[in-house]
Formats: C-alpha cells, sequence, structure tokens
C-alpha cells in the first residue's frame, strides 16, 4: 500500500511539472522587440540615438584607425599637404597607398557607411509602416533618416569613384533604400547624386528646427549637408542658399577656438559628436588623439606643414602652432611644427560641422555666382572674427576663389579633411611641398586614381551582382 | 504503447507460476564471502527468476532437470547443473576487464552489452597523468577524440570533437555529463584525484538519449564513490612539479641586427621604391634612421653608416622574454580523501589543492575542490544518496593571447629589444622618480623628441602591463546531486534525480592610475559577477525481466532543465595609487546587468533487448523542447538503434582456441544540436546600449532567419571488438559515417548591405572515418607485466551540401565536395631574383575572360588569384600509444599522442616576418632575406614602405605534424615490513614528467592551436617535472 501511495505521488509529480507554459516564460532581458521602437515618439527616439551613438563605432578590424565617422574625415585629412603625419596609426592613409581591396581603409569606408545605411534603412521602414506615430513626429524623425542616409551615401560617392564632375555615369556603390539581405550591382554617380538630393530636400520639408542636442539633425544640418552636396556637384545657387540657411542661429565665436575643439556646446559648432566618460572612444578619437603631441595618452605624432603654417599671422586665433622640439625655422625636420587646436581629453567631442564652413561655402557659391562684393565682404567677416587686425585683400574673381579655398583650409584643419574634398571636387590634385616626411610619393595628381578606393575584396566574395572586374580601371 | 508495455508485464508475472517445482534456498557472496544483496538468480530457460535479499539470501522454485544462473552488477554470471541439493550456496568472483561495467546514458552496463561506440578511461590511465583540466586525460587515450589545448594558461579546458567536425556555426563540442548531469560550470574545477572514470560516447545508439545535445558526442565524468561494508581508507596524496615551455619560441634577432636591417628596408626603399641611388638612398637611410624609430640606444645622431654599418655599441638591448616570463615556474597538487562503507551506507570524501603558475609572469591557477558523496539503503526499497561539491578557484592571467596590445606573447613577436623596457632621457640616460626606481616606458612621451613616444605599441609596456594591471577570475562553485530509489515492484523501479548547480564567476580587473591605458582616467577597476545556475531534474522508471534466455530492460524517463545566467558588471575610475577596489574611485564608469534563461524539456525511452547474452538490440528515442527555438519549431524527435552480436558465444567460434572474444556492432540514429546559437536566434530584435548622452539608444540586431530549424545528425556506425591469443592482441576497430543537415551558419552578407551574415540552415556536412584501438598484454607475470596501447582515427571532413555555390571565410572557401578546413589562399611564388620583390600565381585567362588553367607569376598581390593549395587544418590522423610496465616494485607508465597531416597558417611568423613596419621585431629568417640581385631566397627584400609581401599567403602556411610524450611516471612502491610497521597499506614515490618531449615539424609555436589553424600569439604549454608520494593507510 505504501509503495502504491509513492507511486501515485511520483506519476502525479511527473505530470503537474509538465506546466504548458514551462517553454514559454524565457524572454530575453537585454533587447526590445520592434512593436516597442516604432509605436512610439520615445521608441523612435531611441533608435536615432543609437544610430547616433553608432557613428563613432569601432568595427573589429584590429586596428585604431577605424573608429567611426571621425576616422573616416580624418584619413582624408592626412592625404592633404596642410598636415605632417609621424609614424603612427594613420601613415599608410598619409602615404597616399591605402586603398587595396584587402586593405583595412578600403573595408573600413565601404563597411561603415553601409552599416549605418541598413540601420536607417530599417528605421526609415519603420516609421513609414507604423500606425501609432502622428503625422508631425513621423516628419520629424524621417526627415532626420532620410538626412543621414543622404550623408552616408554621400561619403561612399566621394569614396569609392571620381567626383561628380568628372563622370556622372561612372559606376558608384550599390544603393539600398529599404533593408536588404542580398547584395545588389553597382548604381552610377547620377544615381547616387539622385537618391542624395531627394532625401534631401524630402528631410528640408519635413524637419523641425528643434532637436535633443547638437548632436541629432535639425534643419541645420540638413540644409548644411545639402551646401556640401551642392559645392561638389557645383550648382552654387543652391550651395549658397543652404548654407546661409545652415548658420542660421550659429554665430561666430573666436572666443572658444583656443580651448581644445572638444566641447560641443561651443556657439559655432552645428553638429557634432559628444562623448561622455562612459560613453567614448577616447584614444581612438580622431582628430584630438591622433594630433595632440603634449599629451601623454594619445597617439599624436603629428605636426603641420611650415609651408601652411606660415599663411597665419601672429594675431591669428586659428595660428596654434608651436615648435614643440626648438627646431627653430627651416629646419627640414618634419616635426618642427606642432598644433594645439585638438586637446585629448578622456571624451572630447568631435566636431563635425561648424559654421564658418557654412559661411565659407557661401562666399564661395556667391563668388562663382560672379557676386564678388558679397563673397569678399563675407569673407572678410570671418577673417576679422578670427584676427582682429586682419585687413581685407581687396581680390576678386580667382584670386578671392582661391583666396576663400585657403580660408577654408585654415579654418577647418584637421577637422573634416577640407583639403583633399576641395581637391577632389575641384578635381585640382596635392603635390605635397615644405617638410613632409613622405613627400613626392603622396601626392595627388589632378583626378589621380588614389582620390578613391577600390571595392573590398569581402564584398565581391559576397555579393553575386559585382564581379572582381569591378577593379579592373580603379 | 504504455498499455501494451503493462499488458506484456502481467503476462509475464503470471507465466512464472507454471512451472515451479522444487525449492531452492543458499546464500549469494561475493570471493571473500560478503553477502551480496539484489544478485539475481534464474532459472536457465525460463522466466523464473528471484533476487537475494539483504543478506544475500534467496530462495527459488524450479523444475526438476533445471539450471540456475546467479548473475550480479561487476561480478561474472555463474551457471550451476545438475542441482541435487537444496541447500546451494553460491559465491561469485568480480568479473574480468570484459565484463566491466560501463558509465552510459542514464545507467550503467557491462561492456558486453554495449550496442553502440563508447571508450572509456579509467582511474589508472587518468592518474597516470596530470591534467589540471580533467578532460585533458582523454588527449592520446581514445581514438576519435581531437583534443587541442589552446595556449598555456593553467587550467585552460581544451577543444574538443569527438568525430569530426559535426557544426559550422552552431557548438559542435560535446555535451558534458559529470554523475549524470548537464554540467554547465568550469570543467577546470574538478580535481582529476576524485575522478572515477570518464565515458566518451560516439555514436548514436549511445548519445540518442542525449537528444538534441548529443550530435557532438557526449563525454560523461563520473566521480569517486564508496563501497558498502568496506574497511575506511585513508589516502594521502602530494606531488611537487617544476615547469617550462614545453615548445621554443619562435628565433627572434637581437638589436644591433634589427637597427641594420631596419637602415637596410629605408635605404631600400629609397633605392628601388624612390629611385635614390644607391649612396644618396644610404645616407638618406642614414640621416632619417633615428626619427623614425624615434629612440636612439646608441647615443650617436646617425649610429648606421651611408654603407650601413653600426658605429658603436647600444646602451641598453631589452630582453624582453626574460621581462616577460617565468623561468622553473611551480605545480603543486596535494590530495586527501577517505572512503568506506558498513552495512547499508557508504560514503566518499575527498579534498584536493592545486596550485600550478603559468610562463608569463604572475599567472597561476589554483584550486580546492571538495567533494562528499553518502549512498545508503533506507530499508528494503528505498535507497538513496547525495553527492555534494563545493570548488573554489582563483586564475590570475595577464593577457598573453591574441593581437591586443597587453598580450605578453604579441609583444616579445612586435617589440624589438631597441626599445627600453625602462624610460630613459633624449641621451639615453635612465629616468628615475622621485623614490630613485626605474620607470617602465610606456612609449607614449610626445614631448620628448628622442626616446620619449614609439609608433610600436605605444602606450603600453607587457610587463608594465604585468606588474601594473590585476586579471583575476574567482569562481565559486557547488554542486548538489540527490536521488532517491525506489523499488515499486519487484521488476519496475523508480528513480528521481535532482541535480543542483550554481557558480559564481568574478571577473576582477584593475588598470594602473599611472601608467598604460587607463592613466588618463587615473586608473580603472572593472568588475563582473555572474550566477550561473543549473537545476536539472530527472524521474526515470525501470522496468527488468527476463523468460527464458530473453532478457529485456526499458526505460521511461522524464526530464527538465532550467539554466539561468545572472550577470551584473561595474567599473569605475579615478584612483589613488595602490588603491584598487571600486569604493576607492571617484567616478562610476559604467554598470550592466542581465539575465537569460533557458530551459528544455525531454521525455525519452529506451529499450534493450538481448537472447543468451549473445544478440543484442537497443532501442531508444527522445523528444525535446527547447526554448532556443520558437513555439513552431521548438520540439525534436530523435531516436537510434543498434545491435550486436557476441560471435565468441557461438559454439563455432568457441572452438577456435586463438579467438577469446569476438563481437560485431552496428548502429544508426538521428540526433539534433540547439547549442551555441545563441538564447534566442529565432528574435528580430533591438539591442539596449547605445545610449547617446542621457537619450537611451538602441540598435537593430543582425537580421535573423525566421524559419530557422534544428540542425540534424545522422550517424552509423559498425565496429569490431576482439580479443585473441589470451591477452596478447586486444582491440576495436569501427567505422562511422556521419551526416550533418541543415547546418546552422552565420551565412556572410555583402557588406553593403549592413550586415555581416544572418544566422541560417545553408547545408551539410560529412564526417567519416575509422577509428583503431589495439592493446597487448606482452608480459603477464607476477613480477613482470608489460602492456602497450595503441589508438588511432583517421576523420574525414566533406561538404555535402551547400545553399549557394561557395562561400569564402577567411582563408578557407567552402564548396560541395571540400574539407571546411581547406585553405585557400594566395600562394606565394617565391622572390624574383632580379629585384627581391615577392610573387605570387595569377590565373591566365582566355578571350573570354575565363581561367585557362596555365597560371603566371605577378608582383601585385590584388592580382593574384586565390587557390586551394593542398592544405587543410584538420589532420589526417590522430591517436596515441602507451606502454605501461611493472617490475618488482617499479612501475613505469608513458603516453605519447601524436597528430600528422594538418596545417598551421603561422600568423606570427608572419608578422615577424612582414618589413612593412620597421619599428616591428624580426624573425631570425630575415637573415636570408635578398640584398642583391641574382640573390635566390624565399625571403623578399627588407622595404619600409607599403609593400604585401607580409599579406596572407601559402608563404606561412606550414605543416604542423607533432608527436608529443605526454605523460612519462616512474613509480616505486614499497612493500613488505617496511610498510606494515608504518601501517600503511600502500606506499608509492613516484617521478612524473609532462610534455616532456615534443617532436613538431614546423619550429617556433606550440604544436596545439586551434581548429581552423591560425595561431594567435598564444602562450606555450608546459614541460613539467614532478615528483609526488602517495600513501594509503
Amino acid at each position: 500500500m505504501k509503495k502504491i501511495i509513492i507511486l501515485i505521488a511520483l506519476i502525479s509529480t511527473l505530470i503537474f511539472s509538465c506546466d504548458k507554459d514551462y517553454l514559454n516564460e524565457p524572454k530575453p532581458t537585454s533587447s526590445v522587440s520592434s512593436s516597442v521602437i516604432f509605436t512610439s515618439r520615445d521608441g523612435v527616439n531611441s533608435f536615432i540615438s543609437g544610430i547616433l551613438r553608432a557613428s563613432r563605432l569601432e568595427l573589429n578590424l584590429d586596428r585604431l584607425d577605424t573608429g567611426g565617422l571621425p576616422s573616416l574625415y580624418f584619413a582624408r585629412t592626412v592625404k592633404g599637404n596642410d598636415l605632417v603625419l609621424g609614424v603612427q596609426w594613420y601613415r599608410f592613409d598619409y602615404n597616399n597607398d591605402n586603398r587595396d581591396p584587402t586593405d583595412k581603409r578600403t573595408v573600413f569606408n565601404w563597411a561603415f557607411p553601409y552599416t549605418m545605411i541598413n540601420e536607417l534603412n530599417i528605421l526609415i521602414k519603420g516609421i513609414n509602416d507604423s500606425e501609432n506615430l502622428s503625422a508631425i513626429d513621423k516628419d520629424e524623425t524621417l526627415s532626420q533618416a532620410l538626412t543621414l542616409r543622404a550623408f552616408y551615401y554621400f561619403q561612399l560617392a566621394m569614396e569609392f569613384q571620381h567626383t561628380f564632375s568628372y563622370d556622372a555615369s561612372l559606376p558608384a556603390p550599390p544603393i539600398y533604400t529599404s533593408p536588404a539581405l542580398d547584395g545588389k550591382a553597382m548604381s552610377t554617380l547620377t544615381e547616387m547624386y539622385t537618391l542624395i538630393l531627394s532625401d534631401l530636400n524630402d528631410a528640408v520639408e519635413k524637419g523641425a528646427d528643434s532637436r535633443l542636442d547638437k548632436s541629432y539633425v535639425n534643419k541645420n544640418v540638413t540644409y548644411g549637408i545639402l551646401a556640401r552636396v551642392n559645392q561638389v556637384m557645383g550648382n552654387w545657387s543652391a550651395a549658397e542658399i543652404a548654407a546661409s540657411k545652415a548658420r542660421i542661429g550659429y554665430s561666430l565665436s573666436a572666443s572658444n577656438y583656443s580651448n581644445g575643439f572638444n566641447n560641443i556646446d561651443d556657439g559655432e559648432w552645428i553638429w557634432g559628436i559628444p562623448q561622455t566618460v562612459d560613453q567614448t572612444i577616447t584614444i581612438n578619437t580622431a582628430p584630438h588623439s591622433f594630433t595632440d603631441n603634449s599629451n601623454k595618452i594619445g597617439y599624436g605624432e603629428a605636426f603641420w606643414n611650415e609651408d601652411f603654417v606660415n599663411r597665419f599671422t601672429d594675431t591669428d586665433v586659428r595660428n596654434t602652432f608651436f615648435d614643440l622640439f626648438g627646431f627653430g625655422d627651416n629646419s627640414g625636420s618634419y616635426k618642427a611644427r606642432a598644433s594645439s587646436k585638438f586637446r585629448l581629453t578622456f571624451d572630447p567631442d568631435i566636431p563635425l560641422m561648424r559654421s564658418p564652413e557654412m559661411l565659407l561655402i557661401e562666399a564661395e557659391a556667391k563668388a562663382r555666382q560672379e557676386n564678388d562684393n558679397e563673397a569678399a565682404t563675407l569673407l572678410f567677416s570671418l577673417q576679422k572674427n578670427r584676427d582682429p587686425k586682419a585687413v581685407a585683400s581687396g581680390n576678386s574673381g580667382t584670386a578671392l576663389i582661391d583666396e576663400i579655398l585657403v580660408e577654408r583650409r585654415k579654418e577647418l584643419y584637421g577637422e573634416i579633411g577640407v583639403e583633399w574634398f576641395d581637391a577632389k571636387r575641384l578635381r585640382k590634385g596635392i603635390i605635397r611641398t615644405g617638410n613632409h616626411r613622405v613627400k613626392s610619393p603622396g601626392n595627388l595628381l589632378p583626378d589621380d586614381k588614389k582620390f578613391f578606393l577600390k571595392v573590398p575584396q569581402s564584398e565581391i566574395d559576397a555579393n553575386d551582382n559585382i564581379e572582381a572586374s569591378v577593379n579592373a580601371d580603379r | 504503447m504504455k498499455t501494451i508495455f503493462n499488458l506484456s508485464l502481467i503476462a509475464m508475472l503470471s507465466m512464472q507460476l507454471l512451472w515451479a517445482q522444487k525449492t531452492i534456498t543458499g546464500i549469494i557472496t561475493d570471493e571473500t564471502g560478503v553477502p551480496l544483496p539484489g544478485a539475481t538468480v534464474i532459472e536457465l530457460g525460463t522466466t523464473n527468476g528471484v533476487s537475494s535479499d539483504f543478506d544475500g539470501n534467496y530462495t527459488i522454485e524450479i523444475g526438476e532437470e533445471a539450471a540456475l544462473e546467479y548473475s550480479f552488477v561487476g561480478y561474472s554470471s555463474q551457471v550451476i547443473r545438475d542441482i541435487d541439493d537444496d541447500l546451494l550456496n553460491v559465491s561469485l568472483n568480480p568479473s574480468n576487464e570484459l565484463d566491466e561495467v560501463i558509465v552510459v546514458a542514464y545507467g550503467v552496463q557491462s561492456k558486453e552489452s554495449i550496442v553502440g561506440s563508447i571508450a572509456v578511461i579509467s582511474d589508472a590511465t587518468i592518474q597516470a597523468q596530470q591534467a589540471t583540466t580533467i578532460t585533458q586525460a582523454l588527449q592520446g587515450s581514445i581514438p576519435g577524440v581531437n583534443i587541442i589545448t589552446s595556449g598555456g594558461v593553467p587550467g585552460t579546458n581544451p577543444i574538443i570533437r569527438i568525430r569530426g567536425i559535426g557544426s559550422i556555426n552552431a557548438d559542435s563540442s560535446p555535451l558534458i555529463i559529470v554523475d549524470g548531469a548537464p554540467f554547465n560550470g568550469n570543467l577546470n574545477n574538478i580535481a582529476q584525484e576524485q575522478v572515477e572514470s570518464i565515458s566518451v560516447l560516439k555514436d548514436a545508439s549511445s548519445t540518442s538519449l542525449y537528444g538534441s545535445r548529443g550530435a557532438n558526442g557526449v563525454i560523461i565524468i563520473t566521480t569517486k564513490s564508496g563501497t558498502k561494508r568496506s574497511k575506511t581508507q585513508l589516502t594521502i596524496s602530494s606531488n611537487y612539479g617544476v615547469s617550462n615551455n614545453a615548445s621554443a619560441l619562435h628565433n627572434l634577432i637581437n638589436i644591433d641586427d634589427f637597427t641594420k636591417y631596419a637602415w637596410e628596408s629605408s635605404r631600400n626603399s629609397e633605392q628601388y621604391v624612390q629611385g635614390l641611388t644607391p649612396s644618396a638612398a644610404g645616407s638618406k637611410a642614414s640621416m632619417n634612421l633615428i626619427s623614425e624609430l624615434k629612440y636612439n640606444p646608441y647615443g650617436l645622431s646617425q649610429p648606421v653608416n651611408t654603407s650601413g654599418d653600426l658605429l658603436v655599441s647600444p646602451m641598453w638591448d631589452t630582453d624582453w622574454k626574460k621581462a616577460v616570463f617565468s623561468e622553473n615556474v611551480t605545480r603543486k597538487e596535494h590530495g586527501v580523501s577517505i572512503n568506506g562503507g558498513g552495512e547499508k551506507t557508504s560514503f566518499y570524501f575527498g579534498s584536493n589543492y592545486l596550485k600550478e603558475e603559468g610562463q608569463v609572469k604572475t599567472t597561476f591557477f589554483e584550486r580546492i575542490a571538495t567533494r562528499l558523496k553518502i549512498d545508503t539503503e533506507v530499508n528494503d526499497f528505498i535507497k538513496a544518496g547525495l553527492n555534494v561539491s563545493y570548488t573554489t578557484s582563483k586564475l590570475n592571467a595577464p593577457s598573453q593571447s591574441g593581437d591586443g596590445i597587453q598580450g605578453a606573447i604579441q609583444w616579445l613577436y612586435s617589440v624589438p629589444n631597441y626599445y627600453p623596457l625602462y624610460q630613459r632621457d633624449g641621451n639615453g640616460g635612465l629616468i628615475l622618480n622621485s623614490a630613485g626606481e626605474r620607470i617602465f616606458d610606456y612609449g607614449n612621451n610626445l614631448t620628448q623628441l628622442v626616446n620619449g613616444s614609439r609608433s610600436n605599441s605605444a602606450n603600453e609596456n607587457a610587463v608594465g602591463a604585468i606588474d601594473n594591471y590585476k586579471f583575476v577570475t574567482n569562481l565559486t562553485s557547488t554542486t548538489m546531486n540527490g536521488y532517491f530509489n525506489v523499488n515499486i515492484l519487484e521488476h519496475l523501479k523508480f528513480r528521481s534525480d535532482v541535480f543542483y548547480e550554481r557558480s559564481s564567476y568574478d571577473n576582477f580587473s584593475y588598470s594602473d592610475n599611472n601608467f598604460g591605458i587607463a592613466a588618463n582616467v587615473n586608473g580603472r577597476v572593472t568588475q563582473n559577477r555572474d550566477f550561473d545556475t543549473t537545476l536539472n531534474l530527472t524521474q526515470s522508471l525501470n522496468y527488468k525481466t527476463y523468460f527464458g534466455l530473453n532478457r529485456l530492460n526499458a526505460d521511461v524517463i522524464f526530464e527538465t532543465l532550467r539554466y539561468q545566467i545572472d550577470e551584473l558588471g561595474a567599473s569605475g575610475i579615478g584612483f589613488l595609487t595602490n588603491v584598487n577596489v571600486l569604493n576607492g574611485g571617484t567616478r562610476p564608469e559604467g554598470v550592466s546587468g542581465s539575465n537569460t534563461e533557458e530551459r528544455l524539456i525531454s521525455l525519452i525511452s529506451r529499450i534493450s533487448y538481448n537472447y543468451d547474452k549473445k544478440y543484442y538490440l537497443e532501442a531508444s528515442a527522445r523528444r525535446d523542447g527547447s526554448t532556443r527555438f520558437s513555439e513552431e519549431s521548438r520540439w525534436g524527435n530523435f531516436y537510434s538503434i543498434g545491435g550486436s552480436w557476441i560471435a565468441s558465444e557461438e559454439s563455432f567460434i568457441k572452438d577456435i582456441d586463438f579467438i577469446n572474444y569476438l563481437k560485431i556492432k552496428a548502429s544508426y540514429g538521428e540526433l539534433g544540436n540547439n547549442r551555441g546559437i545563441g538564447y534566442f536566434p529565432y528574435l528580430q530584435l533591438f539591442e539596449t546600449g547605445f545610449s547617446q548622452g542621457t537619450n537611451p539608444g538602441v540598435l537593430s540586431s543582425s537580421p535573423v532567419d525566421p524559419i530557422l530549424t534544428w540542425e540534424k545528425t545522422a550517424m552509423l556506425n559498425y565496429g569490431v571488438e576482439f580479443g585473441i591469443f589470451d591477452g596478447l592482441l586486444d582491440g576495436s576497430v569501427e567505422i562511422y559515417n556521419k551526416e550533418s543537415i541543415d547546418l546552422i551558419y552565420d551565412k556572410p552578407l555583402a557588406i553593403s548591405t549592413g550586415n555581416d551574415f544572418i544566422k541560417t540552415n545553408v547545408g551539410s556536412l560529412r564526417n567519416y572515418g575509422v577509428e583503431f584501438s589495439l592493446r597487448s598484454t606482452i608480459i603477464d607475470k607476477e613480477d613482470f607485466t608489460l602492456n602497450l596501447g595503441l589508438n588511432f582515427s583517421l576523420d574525414n571532413n566533406e561538404i555535402s551540401k551547400l545553399s549557394q555555390k561557395e562561400f569564402i571565410n577567411d582563408n578557407k572557401k567552402w564548396e560541395v565536395g571540400r574539407s571546411l578546413y581547406e585553405f585557400y589562399i594566395r600562394e606565394s611564388a617565391g622572390v624574383d631574383p632580379n629585384d627581391g620583390y615577392l610573387m605570387w600565381y595569377k590565373d591566365i585567362l582566355d578571350t573570354n575572360g575565363e581561367p585557362t588553367g596555365e597560371r603566371t607569376m605577378t608582383k601585385v598581390y590584388s592580382e593574384a588569384d586565390r587557390y586551394y593549395v593542398g592544405a587543410s587544418s584538420l589532420p589526417d590522423i590522430i591517436g596515441g600509444f602507451n606502454t605501461s610496465v611493472t617490475y618488482k616494485n617499479f612501475d613505469l607508465n608513458a603516453l605519447f599522442n601524436f597528430s600528422f597531416g594538418s596545417y598551421v597558417y603561422d600568423h606570427s611568423y608572419e608578422r615577424l616576418m612582414n618589413t612593412t613596419d620597421i619599428t616591428g621585431q624580426r624573425h631570425a629568417d630575415i637573415a636570408n632575406r635578398w640584398t642583391k640581385p641574382g640573390d635566390v631566397t624565399d625571403v623578399p627584400l627588407l622595404l619600409n614602405s607599403q609593400n604585401y609581401f607580409g599579406a596572407t599567403s601559402s608563404r606561412f602556411l606550414f605543416k604542423n605534424d607533432y608527436i608529443r610524450l605526454k605523460a612519462l611516471s616512474i613509480g616505486y612502491s614499497f612493500k613488505g615490513s617496511f610498510i606494515e610497521r608504518l601501517n600503511v597499506s600502500r606506499f608509492r614515490l613516484y617521478l612524473q614528467g609532462d610534455n616532456i618531449f615534443t617532436n613538431q615539424t614546423h619550429k617556433g609555436i606550440d604544436p596545439e592551436q586551434n581548429l581552423s589553424g591560425a595561431t594567435n600569439n598564444r602562450s606555450y604549454q608546459l614541460k613539467t617535472f614532478s615528483l609526488g608520494v602517495n600513501v594509503q593507510f
């Protein structure tokens, strides 16, 4: 009898322990489902925040020169004549010799924008498909997504083909406007710029002036990117309008110039990447970590061409150059001039767009449209702000345009690769002068193929629509 | 089915009553006269049988002319015919090896009844070597088991693959079962001294009871127990050893050669790339040398003259190896155990202490493992037992594998002797701190022109990293196995098992406040604490019966598994010197935490049958429901069938004198695999943790395949076991074929889609091979025995189906008919004697752009084509051989293991031979470089500008055969009056050597790297000499 009772007890345990929901109870705790994201403005904002955070993501390529968007810009900076790079992480870019299908620069500059574009396509689809978001929320979030998508396609167009004005029918990287698993064929520059303009114009329509903070996209940012795109395409009147709208509300502030360029709250900054102690890539941060020679934690070893340094007056607030090792003038040493423009702290903010750039785009656009007077006035307003003792040059025509281009380099050095950007879009080339460590082998001739990268081998390997022959003439 | 089962039960019980005519009683004992409770007595040719009671008494009614068979687990059965007395006492002898009891899935079986492929290593094999992690003891002892220990951190758990690689992405390691329950803890927490046996289950019939987790084989570890009615024994063991690297490091160059090579690289660049005249190039190289290298150990501004001669001696010549490694590190292990048992209860208690140091300074693994096991008979039908273990371990392991800048081995292979260990001023003088001590040089003083900052590994110093950082992992693990067993009816048993395990991992790392990676934040403390909890419940019913010569055994088991991971982490920054607890930080830097849970429900059944112990059949089935799949695809069914024939029991073979044992077996089954694919691989989610400032942020996870299904493996096994000439040759041969379908793989996507991969079912994989296990007792005399053993396997891996034509995966390309592990890389075509440039092969194309099959050479790396170069990272043959000798009081055991036919891609060597960066450390082979036109060599010229000589190619691919003397022990056991006076029953002194000899085809690395044949700057396994003593009271 005792045995029978035990048996019954045991068998009932066996049966009752088999609860039907036993296998349904465990749920993921570190992730959320799309229903949480696309049913509220807060949800969509969190996805946008994540995407912005990812703009400084380090792709795992075992190198420190692949730290998100800042590294893409800094690689452009070191390709020019103004900065002289020591033997450090970006040295292959400095040599203008980092563009083969298996090179890290090639892989990163392709993979990083596309990673962002995929997230943005998921975001755009989610917003469009959402039945819970209000029309105004949809517009305001879509405008941010479209601006960012255009921004990253713009980088791909610049990095993987000649400039637009060279031959717009040339192959450009593939275009995806919705989330995809299968690789697409190459597009053309025309198709790519058409998409970029349509995304940006759409974003201008839908955009808002307000935003969560300066790392987010508002109308100013959209206009700023539109100005840059039109500048490359040579649409000068569109560039002028966009640039002027971009800088509304962001006046010049020379007083902050010597503070180390690491604070997004600076009044001139239209757009930037903020870092905090718990959200920082520290020594991976370009340009700070790779140009600050005074700091014992960064990679420093960046110097400045004496030819470039000599363009600055002593009273120019932007003249941050100094003789670190006491070489004196014209020593020929590539280490002769260091700069204190960027100071590396543990969590430096990174500039992406400032109002003086917009001012100079506006000035250039006016000059290109033969409105020299207004152009010169604008230009001098900046020069005077930076150097109280500045004297107007009185230049006009080509000389004025050249002066504006030099002013762009003086204003934006180290930030967004302005020298490379201008040489590429204007099809001019960059010839190295002065005290460079690597001189003529680093030269870029007008329309040099070294202005763009080959298509990565890993893309060719995994994409059925792109053949190895894509690199035949690159 | 259950109804049929019950009906046959009733039928059998009633049949029993028809035959009884004569009553026999007696006592069944073991060979020493101790009663054996529960032994069975069967009337041959009938279903009639009884069991002995607790005192070994039995009573059975049998027919006239009947014969009785007496049997008991672990003892040889005995048949008695012509019974004419009513009183029949029987003593049984312990079974010989062929009858040994083997731990199998959910139970034990006699060796001859096994229809599948199960190999066992016993206590003796385990104790003849030093296995800090218990699974290392399998290496070289069991055919078909590939064991690779990656790196030299003590306590490293080896990579284990049973019968090839059955999975691409999902976990292809075997399931580990410890004392009956799946083990989720760290295997290095089990002391080898406390392990009784390890069973390796290789085929479907032996593993199918583990269903969805059995496809890659199962390893069952069984710990020691006490024995009832035995004298209490106290065993004390102790040993002490000294270790050094088992394999030599790569040959590196000295500082003067480094300096001259750096000059030559620069000169060559100026001359051959920039086009300067040789003399202009030479003088430019001399001029630029120090500014390129940034340090100057020579004092002179141009230490190398324009023709490349070094003019002075260096002020320092850093011996990084000496600074990073300790020599003669120690290993000590002490253990105590007590076991015994009374009438109804048996017990085992063991406690073991181990401390093993590693070669990289400050590396050690320390462990205390304690286990208590009690089994008791509550009454005549209930048995219960409890098995409790408590282990704490501590591992301090500075980074010593991988490319991380702190990695000790990485450092040796990238930073030359040229750079100083301690800070130097611009003239080369030592810089001292205020206390007059030298300061480690982190190469980060950008404000000092010379001897201030290096581009090579800036901001770090591997020796400083070892001294100034801490990397401690504390692990505490508690396990409890409890069971009770009820004999419900005479043939029906119920057993309930509860297994509970809780492991807590406490990772502590500290980075110095003054130097290195966290100096800018005044130091960082990161602490992660994880609690892993496993609860496994098993309820089983076992029915056992016999009728005539038929024996039937059936099990029905219900099992639930719950595994929880509870993670918490925190980091803080801003510490004062010598303060390294989170409380001392000025600012919290981050916190993290998560909870993950996995569950599995299973219903299991097994029926085994044999006729006259000659013909065996076994079938089993399991149904699993796993939370790793969506509700729709969560359940999977798995099954197997197997049979064997003990041919040597047939009369026509019994007559052949030289055959002692012959068994033929076959099995087939289908199993699944759900491990290694994450906990929720079917859900497309947004990952948290991407906040921007104060705004919470998420990012989309990788795309998922909504129709992801189980990986399944069909396995076929044939085998022969034999014993001939009375022990002169025993062994087995097995042939297997494993076909894995619906493999789960992270299929690479075009990067332009913004996705790296999608986890999906891509194809099928076949593993097939043959395994041999042979042993021989050559001499078996009173005071002299000699045994030899050899085992090896030939395993093949082949992709049998793919969802697309091919995948390129790093330096492998997968296509149907190839192995997963065949290298597909650019093929080096040697060095052009005219200009010293390295060349590679490329296809010659016809007019349509298709390869003609002819090849030509190119100096442009990106133009070169990739080829299968006839090399795989999987070995053709792996195995081991062992010998054991006893002569009078001496004993000797030796175990070798070997691996032939695999290739390794040596990334460390690649780096040491890559001269693109002139500040990097070099291999001594650079001496063979091309220096002038006409030189015939395989080392290209040195070039300090972008080149691809060091890019992935067959130049760095090497054959990686090796044979290793894994364990050698020589012991002396004191006998006779000496130990009797001490009141000791056993006293053995021994010398032990582990990994003391390694012969390898590619020098400079440890031959054990990883499955895909890639080195990764890993530290080296240790060779250890030790002296030990073992005393039993």
